[in-house]
């Protein structure tokens, strides 16, 4: 995303209302059961969200079963798995080629002061996808993007809490977009959820996708104090 | 009396003399004999370490090679670190020279990050200098320099030219003349015992009064159990390329003369050696 906004502020969001925005965040996914949760480090207070799910990437099972592929369970995949194939594509879906476990972290980033996507990837036998393969399921059509700097998108670098490696979407433009959405002052805009606006705008690259309940978080069910 | 700029030369021609042993498991055809090398502080282990590499494949067969990587007393070393650091962090108080081990079997792949090639370690070193800056600049520095100028940074440091680094550097390091400093200073704050890897928050190089904020300061806020001393003995080490910055050090002034290449300054907490 590319936009040039001459003598447009930049957006910037603060720790305290990103904090707010993941707590709201939180209480709706577990009306609707979307597998978030909000994680405090013990050291110093700080957290991210988390959220874990499993995405089928065999292309022989039919469209609506793999969109039904975000529920995070083992148990509800394989029930859908029991719907009517035919021999070859039941062989294929249950090999440990084809599901891959998504883990999604949503962090702070203090220096860009916006959040930031980690996330990691593996095969049920445990092995990590590689960057590669990370860079070759990004969505089709978010390659052109991708192909033209791989380097400024999706790389590996330490979790800032963990110390393991993640996979990162990079976070240097995400404020340049925001306010190509946001437009006008911060105030105006202050009871729109920056998580849901921001995580259903990057997340679909990597295959993180929101239901569109998330939509209706208006300010009646935003605690924002003020 | 020294010029300040004689810190930026020390800083970036500071050399650790380091041992590199094969990894005793690994299948070699004849024996492994240890490699001797001075590392630069400011650069990335897998930057400097081609000749290392060459040095024990050459007694290996192809197929028992595959990425390289590095370990300090059963501790993987994470190359995206600087050197300095590294040894700051994990050796510091130990004889000389650093004796690593070296692997090419089994990449801990829950600890490390893979580095493929040189295009991984630019990547890295970039994204880290542009963070720096959006935390001095908003990123203003960095963003009017061209493609050629980042190029530059990155080939000062992969071919050690100190001048040719210095020549894009120094813009980086400037400031707004009615300002006193940056807006906020790069800094990272490392402890071995921490499941954390590092502290990193918004720090003002200036109070809102005009004084500058010191090194002593900027641990207070952000990691006060480095400098409060357990029953009046200060139990752990304060270390900045292998020295010990007096805590009233300006932080303004460390973040121009004492930062990697990456522009961050990278502080390690250690046990004070108790001799």
């Amino acid at each position: 995303v590319s936009c040039s906004m001459a003598g447009e502020e930049d957006f910037f969001l603060e720790e305290k209302r990103f904090k707010q925005c993941c707590e709201d965040f939180v209480k709706h996914s577990q009306q609707i059961g979307d597998g978030w949760e909000w994680r405090t480090s013990k050291d110093l207070g700080d957290g991210y969200l988390s959220k874990t799910h499993f995405q089928v990437r065999n292309r022989h099972i039919p469209p609506d079963l793999k969109e039904k592929s975000n529920d995070n369970t083992e148990q509800t995949l394989f029930a859908h798995v029991e719907e009517p194939l035919d021999d070859s594509q039941a062989a294929g879906v249950c090999s440990t080629d084809d599901v891959v476990r998504y883990e999604y972290h949503v962090l702070y980033s203090s220096s860009y002061q916006a959040p930031v996507l980690y996330f990691r990837a593996c095969f049920l036998d445990g092995r990590p996808l590689t960057l590669d393969e990370i860079w070759g399921s990004v969505h089709a059509c978010y390659q052109a993007r991708l192909q033209e700097g791989p380097w400024d998108t999706i790389t590996q670098q330490e979790h800032p809490i963990l110390g393991q490696p993640f996979f990162v979407l990079h976070p240097c433009r995400t404020n340049e977009f925001i306010s190509a959405v946001l437009g006008g002052s911060q105030e105006h805009h202050r009871h729109t959820n920056y998580i849901i606006l921001w995580l259903s705008t990057v997340g679909p690259v990597v295959g993180l996708n929101l239901p569109l309940s998330y939509a209706k978080l208006g300010p009646e069910q935003s605690t924002n104090a003020d | 009396m020294t010029d300040d700029k004689d810190v930026l030369r020390d800083v970036w021609f500071g050399r650790i003399p380091t041992c590199f042993t094969l990894y005793q498991d690994e299948i070699t055809e004849r024996e492994a004999e240890p490699y001797y090398l001075l590392l630069p502080r400011i650069s990335y282990l897998t930057l400097v370490t081609d000749k290392v590499k060459k040095h024990f494949q050459k007694v290996m067969r192809q197929e028992d090679v595959s990425e390289i990587w590095f370990e300090y007393e059963g501790t993987p070393l994470k190359w995206h670190y600087p050197i300095g650091l590294l040894f700051d962090l994990h050796a510091s108080n130990t004889a000389l020279p650093w004796s690593i081990t070296v692997h090419f079997k089994n990449f801990p792949e829950k600890d490390l990050l893979h580095c493929h090639s040189k295009d991984v370690i630019e990547a890295h070193f970039m994204a880290c200098i542009k963070e720096a800056d959006a935390l001095k600049h908003k990123s203003q520095v960095i963003n009017e320099m061209q493609k050629k100028d980042h190029k530059q940074l990155w080939m000062g440091l992969q071919n050690d030219k100190f001048e040719q680094f210095w020549a894009i550097n120094r813009k980086l390091m400037e400031y707004p003349p009615e300002d006193n400093g940056f807006r906020y200073i790069p800094f990272r704050i490392y402890q071995a015992t921490t499941e954390r890897p590092f502290i990193q928050k918004l720090f003002r190089p200036i109070a809102s009064g005009g004084q500058l904020h010191t090194l002593g300061d900027l641990l207070k806020d952000v990691c006060p159990s480095a400098i409060t001393p357990e029953d009046g003995e200060q139990k752990t080490q304060v270390m900045i390329h292998g020295i010990e910055p007096m805590l009233e050090t300006p932080i303004q002034w460390l973040s121009e003369h004492m930062s990697y290449p990456d522009n961050f300054l990278h502080i390690s907490i250690i046990p004070r050696p108790t001799d």
